[in-house]
């Protein structure tokens, strides 16, 4: 071995980690130090104790070497440039499907005014989805173009087997479960048969269903204005307008003014491209007809109720960030829009 | 269903000091909403949304009746004139002297398929463009411009929301040339009709069609009129052609043929009877005026049952009760007056009578309530909070909707992303799964061959998931919370809420992800579920209600131990005989051991630290040692 070779081993050494791996060559158990050490057995007698002195000198020289060395390599990391600006260290980010956050949203909303959720059938019969909601046999929405029919033996007493195509069929099992007062809100899977840019052909919808004594349209209006409000923010108004659905009387269509154009229907003197002249659509309401009260074994002259059904996805696109071109993307399990939530 | 009409077209019956933009504006609050308002030549078009209970309001005509009950709450002022309910009645025809050169044998073989049948002839028809503003206005409303007796038909259902039709005389005639022959009946499965935009239509069965005695079908009913008997440059003789048809038999046809028509639309929705009459006389003038017509038959009037009077019962203090805030009595007779309801008041109560054109959408006290909230303007009534009650949220339904949400939180932090997929998948998925022995549900009337079996299991999708996404990363790690649908005789199938998580990565990383989930949800004493792996994919999933029950909000507190904690290292060779399941159950035979931690495996070289203590006093060295030594 040359003895002088840790001088220029150790003049090489770049950083901390060279020296340290250099320190245990020469000074680790099984190190060359060691090594010659326990070489000594085979030195003469009379030369073990030259032998000893003079590998204790060339180990201290090297210890002596690395220090300095360290030193060296320590004062160097100190000055350093320290550059804040660089990027943390980086953590795991995993993402919801836009839609969980819309939902809990929702939830939180209605859960401060009193609001519970309930779950009910996705796979239904036709007399919950229609029959319950004033919706006889022949009625235009029962067509097999409306709505996803099951291969599965008809039901005597319920009719055949649907996927539900709203989520207003959990009124009926409301009202079935639990006696008035009524709050409730719904979410959950629906099905239609349309799959194109502006329609899959599964969907969610949110119910909400309030039923008491002396509910009037007052606090359905009340209480959508308070959704708006919360979930698009305080300047957003909502209005109603005149519409017909079977399972409510009157029936109303609620619009919500533009977050574009501030309600105008225009932006510097062109028409919103957004909007229907300042509105947009956002769900169907209306006062319980009191068919559906009676068929849920409630008396319409004592109670009164309201409804509403909304498109979770639809409130989702209406807000500002989401610009969706083809809503097909939501359930389409591409990573890379999955991943920016 | 939208309709296009004008601004001068509604003034034809409506004096009124409202612009364009004013009506858009008031309509939409309280009654049809105009979506858009455009200008047009001199004119304006309105976008008109009809709401799918008020085809009565789908015309011209209809639009006025409305805006004449809503303008003035407003404080617009507005007259209906030239009402073509007064105006255009038979008598007007009738009382000249007709030459009855022509005759129609009318044949209308079943009950169910036409509530009200009419038809005229007329002759000396003279075809050339109509008027300037016919053609305007049928452009304005998007409808082509064809000559002056198919504008003029067209321009009466835009008018007056009846179509009509118009058969040329002579291409149906019977031999005799004077008289023709209209046999109404159900279509047979099977039977073709080509209809006049040039097409065949082949028929599902029971449409509602018109034969002309030879065996020729001439019209496919309130959808489209057939190519044999439709007016041409040389038509000299025509039959006017109003009817009512049954709404479900014109849907049906409709949406099972694809042939979808501006009258379709009318027709599905079920027309007022009364309008027919309107309807034919309005027609025979427009085509006496702008085609020379002559009128050269009888008026042909088949009417099942004649419109009897309605009328809705109701009190004063229901209006109150419904709409949440006072109303007075001379408001709620204005407005009901105001939309051609006639009203007896008896103190309280109110009996109300139900105009022909209303006769199929007022049925209930509810349905009066609704056109007095209306006009009264629901932005007139407060917003207030529904009164509080006291609600509880069932059990079951919480404790679902508490561990997704601890779920769907802690898996997002650990760095996977959800998805949601749809719940119905391929024959193809089923076949590749194995899924074939739980009997997923097929639905019927699928639209696509990817979406007709529903899902008995979530790992058919997640696996897709990532092989769709097969080279836009390098690591996927995806799960989803979602329903599955296992079906059971003779009921609606268990609904099943299930967790499933596919990663790309390895084993270990997802038996990783599962551990620390059951710790998350303080899950302890627990056999992981089993892991499954296809080609490079890893999948797991578990049913949510195991999840529910052996969820606990907090763990168990365990004393902080105050003694000595020995740490010792080993080494251990693995195999067949010596996997480290066993070497945990042997090594925790010792009561002072705490845990163990893999520190290291290198090939089969698995080292391991053990910790050892005891709870009440310090454990020395020797003595773990020698518990480790038993291992």
């Amino acid at each position: 071995m040359d003895l002088n070779q840790y001088k220029a081993d150790i003049d090489k050494c770049k950083n901390l980690k060279e020296l340290q791996i250099l320190k245990i060559k020469y000074l680790g158990r099984n190190g060359l130090i060691n090594t010659m050490f326990q070489n000594i057995k085979k030195v003469p007698v009379n030369q073990k104790k030259e032998y000893g002195q003079k590998i204790n000198l060339i180990k201290k020289e090297i210890e002596k070497k690395i220090k300095e060395k360290q030193n060296e390599l320590d004062k160097n990391r100190l000055i350093k440039f320290f550059d804040p600006t660089l990027p943390g260290k980086i953590y795991p980010k995993g993402s919801f499907h836009p839609l969980t956050y819309v939902i809990e949203e929702i939830v939180n909303i209605f859960q401060k005014i009193g609001f519970v959720r309930v779950s009910y059938p996705e796979v239904e019969w036709e007399y919950f989805s229609f029959e319950a909601l004033n919706m006889p046999k022949g009625h235009p929405a029962r067509d097999d173009f409306e709505t996803f029919f099951i291969d599965f033996p008809e039901s005597k007493k319920y009719g055949k087997m649907v996927l539900s195509p709203h989520t207003s069929s959990g009124q009926n099992r409301e009202m079935r479960r639990t006696k008035p007062p009524i709050r409730m809100i719904n979410i959950a899977k629906t099905y239609r048969p349309n799959w194109d840019t502006t329609h899959t052909p599964m969907f969610h919808q949110f119910e909400g269903l309030c039923i008491d004594k002396g509910i009037n349209i007052t606090h359905l209006k009340g209480t959508i204005d308070y959704f708006v409000k919360e979930f698009f923010g305080k300047e957003r108004t909502i209005r109603l307008r005149p519409a017909h659905f079977q399972f409510t009387e009157p029936s109303f269509e609620i619009d919500v003014s533009c977050g574009v154009c501030g309600g105008k229907g225009e932006v510097n003197e062109k028409k919103c491209r957004v909007c229907k002249s300042g509105w947009l659509e956002l769900a169907g309401a209306g006062m319980v007809h009191p068919n559906v009260l009676k068929m849920g074994g409630i008396d319409p002259n004592v109670y009164t109720g309201w409804a509403f059904g909304f498109g979770p996805e639809r409130c989702m696109m209406m807000r500002e960030e989401m610009k969706i071109e083809d809503i097909r993307i939501l359930y389409s399990g591409e990573i890379r829009f999955l991943e920016q939530f | 269903m939208n309709i296009k009409l004008t601004y001068n077209w509604i003034l034809d019956f409506l004096e009124t000091d409202a612009n364009p933009f004013e009506i858009q504006k008031y309509l939409s609050l309280a009654g049809p909403s105009i979506e858009r308002v455009e200008k047009f030549e001199d004119d304006y078009v309105f976008d008109i949304e009809i709401i799918s209970n008020r085809i009565d309001t789908a015309s011209a005509f209809g639009i006025v009746q409305e805006a004449s009950a809503i303008l003035p709450f407003f404080g617009k002022k507005v007259k209906i004139k030239n009402n073509p309910f007064e105006t255009f009645k038979f008598s007007r025809i009738q009382k000249l002297k007709l030459t009855t050169d022509y005759k129609l044998n009318v044949l209308i073989k079943e009950n169910d398929l036409c509530s009200r049948f009419t038809a005229i002839v007329l002759d000396n028809i003279e075809i050339k463009p109509s008027p300037d503003f016919i053609q305007k206005r049928l452009k304005a409303a998007g409808i082509k411009v064809i000559n002056n007796v198919v504008d003029i038909s067209n321009y009466l259902m835009l008018t007056l929301g009846q179509p009509t039709h118009t058969f040329d005389f002579d291409r149906i005639a019977n031999v005799d040339k004077k008289s023709a022959t209209m046999i109404m009946r159900a279509a047979k499965k099977g039977e073709k009709i080509f209809t006049l935009d040039g097409n065949e239509v082949k028929l599902p069965g029971s449409d509602i069609v018109i034969e002309d005695g030879k065996g020729r079908l001439i019209d496919l009913c309130g959808i489209i009129g057939g190519e044999n008997s439709c007016v041409t440059e040389k038509t000299k003789t025509i039959i006017l052609f109003v009817q009512t048809y049954n709404k479900q038999k014109i849907r049906k046809t409709t949406m099972t043929t694809g042939v979808r028509t501006l009258a379709a639309s009318y027709f599905e929705k079920g027309l007022d009877e009364e309008r027919v009459e309107t309807a034919l006389v309005f027609g025979v003038k427009l085509l006496e005026k702008y085609a020379s017509a002559k009128i050269a038959s009888q008026i042909y009037d088949f009417y099942q049952t004649p419109y009897q009077k309605k009328e809705v019962k109701t009190t004063f203090s229901f209006f109150e009760k419904i709409m949440g805030v006072k109303i007075s009595k001379k408001t709620i007779l204005q407005i009901l007056n105001s939309l051609g309801f006639k009203t007896k008041v008896d103190n309280e109560k109110i009996k109300v009578l139900v105009p022909h054109f209303r006769k199929y959408d007022i049925n209930i006290p509810e349905d009066l309530i609704e056109e007095v909230a209306r006009i009264y303007g629901y932005n007139n009534l407060p917003n207030n909070f529904s009164p509080p009650a006291k609600i509880l949220q069932p059990k079951e339904f919480e404790k679902v909707f508490q561990i997704i949400f601890k779920i769907k939180h802690f898996l997002k932090h650990l760095g996977l992303n959800e998805v949601i997929n749809y719940s119905m998948i391929s024959k193809k998925m089923i076949e590749e799964w194995g899924l074939e022995k739980d009997n997923p549900f097929k639905i019927k009337n699928s639209i696509s061959k990817e979406i007709e079996y529903l899902r008995t299991s979530l790992l058919p999708s997640l696996y897709k998931n990532i092989k769709d996404n097969e080279g836009k990363k390098d690591v996927f790690k995806f799960f989803e919370i979602a329903k599955v649908y296992l079906p059971r005789p003779n009921d609606l199938p268990i609904e099943e809420y299930r967790l499933a998580v596919a990663v790309n990565t390895d084993f270990f990383d997802l038996k990783g992800i599962l551990e620390a989930l059951f710790l998350e949800l303080n899950i302890d004493a627990f056999e992981l579920p089993k892991i499954i792996k296809k080609n490079n994919v890893f999948l797991t999933e578990i049913n949510l209600s195991f999840l529910i029950e052996n969820y606990k909000l907090l763990p168990k507190f365990k004393q902080i131990n105050p003694y000595a904690v020995i740490k010792l290292d080993k080494t251990f060779t693995l195999s067949k005989n010596l996997t480290f399941a066993k070497i945990k159950e042997k090594s925790f035979q010792s009561s002072y051991l705490d845990k163990i931690e893999v520190l290291s495996l290198f090939k089969n070289n698995l080292t391991l630290r053990f910790y050892y203590s005891a709870k009440d006093r310090n454990l020395t060295e020797e003595e773990a040692k020698k518990e480790l030594k038993k291992v």
